[in-house]
């Protein structure tokens, strides 16, 4: 699962695999449009919705807390 | 120091990206101009970048998210003052726009005359367009009616979903922004009227493409051309579109367009008992829709 997700996050912003700040959006790594593509790309794969209340800049500061967002949301 | 400009004051509202740029761009240019600057954010983002902007190079920063506060604020403005609107949805009292010591203008998402009001990156492309762009104007009374300071086009490709392309208007507004700025501060715009139809007709906020609704004997590419109409991502503008399948109503969560050959994969592998369907597009595409029985 991990893997799949670092491969959509760097086909959308290859920056954010390099990242280990807590801020990506802050940071200027990715913006809110990366965020759509990105949450687009791991419904289809995965086959799960992501909720509008987890669309968060928490849930998307790093690569671990998307990958941890989806791991809470495939254990729902 | 740059003198050429009378204005004293500039007030940037507005969020998201072009409004992040905006802000940057005036803030880097005030101590050439002279100008004192204040942000003002009327409508939350939740990936809202100019707060933290505001934060680094200390700029006023105030969120004002009631309607009438925000008139009765922008109505104590007594310096010179520039209002710079972008990506607001906030309509300017008239008595704010008549005041003589303020000017505003306003960056809207369409070619004005044509798709004023809002969403206007839905309209043009439920309506099938092949061109769009961006216009700056000075604001008036009017909904969008004002004059035009500068405007860009761009094309609307064949699968762009709304977000796509409102993300690639809002670069053309930042660079238009950039490129009409010094002719702005100075006053010297030749400016041009707008010259619209007597019937041309305002989008409201509550307008919804094809009022939210398919059928499934619709021409698959007017389902797809909707469905990307009102794709925000996670952004709840709009309701999820609805259809009716095998009598009942569900709303669509999800869609893509894949080759035909993944399709015919997928549905050998069972995928329709499990909320797919799948429609012909033609060029050996299909679209591909997840839906969920809606919950009365």
């Amino acid at each position: 699962m991990e893997e799949k997700i670092l491969e959509i996050l760097g086909e959308h912003c290859e920056e954010a695999l390099d990242y280990d700040g807590d801020s990506m959006m802050e940071d200027g790594i990715i913006d809110s449009f990366t965020v759509i593509n990105v949450i687009s790309d791991i419904e289809d794969e995965f086959d799960i919705e992501i909720d509008a209340k987890y669309v968060v800049a928490e849930n998307f500061k790093n690569k671990e807390a998307i990958i941890a967002l989806v791991q809470r949301l495939l254990e729902e | 120091m740059n003198t050429n400009t009378s204005f004293q004051q500039v007030v940037i509202i507005g969020y998201g990206k072009v409004t992040g740029e905006v802000l940057q761009y005036v803030y880097d240019r005030k101590e050439e101009y002279g100008y004192e600057l204040a942000f003002i954010e009327h409508e939350v983002h939740p990936f809202g970048v100019t707060e933290n902007i505001c934060r680094q190079n200390k700029i006023s920063f105030e969120r004002i998210t009631d309607k009438r506060k925000l008139a009765a604020q922008l109505d104590k403005l007594t310096k010179e003052t520039l209002i710079i609107s972008a990506s607001n949805n906030f309509l300017f009292p008239a008595a704010l726009v008549a005041k003589p010591n303020v000017t505003i203008i306003n960056f809207h998402n369409a070619l004005l005359p044509d798709y004023p009001g809002r969403n206007a990156p839905t309209w043009v492309i439920f309506m099938g367009e092949k061109l769009t762009g961006i216009t700056w104007h000075y604001v008036t009374a009017g909904v969008d009616e004002g004059n035009i300071i500068i405007q860009k086009q761009c094309e609307i490709t064949g699968d762009m979903k709304a977000y796509e392309l409102t993300e690639q208007l809002m670069e053309l507004a930042g660079e238009a922004f950039r490129e009409s700025f010094a002719d702005i501060m100075a006053r010297r715009v030749q400016a041009r009227e707008q010259g619209f139809a007597k019937d041309r007709r305002m989008y409201r906020s509550y307008e919804v493409p094809s009022d939210g609704f398919f059928d499934l004997t619709d021409e698959p590419e007017d389902i797809y051309r909707l469905l990307r109409s009102v794709d925000y991502g996670k952004n709840d503008i709009f309701p999820l579109m609805r259809t009716v399948m095998d009598g009942q109503q569900v709303q669509i969560l999800r869609y893509r367009k894949i080759t035909a050959d993944k399709a015919k994969s997928e549905q050998d592998s069972g995928q329709e008992d499990k909320g797919f369907c799948y429609l012909p597009l033609g060029e050996n595409m299909v679209l591909k829709l997840k839906y969920a029985s809606i919950i009365v």
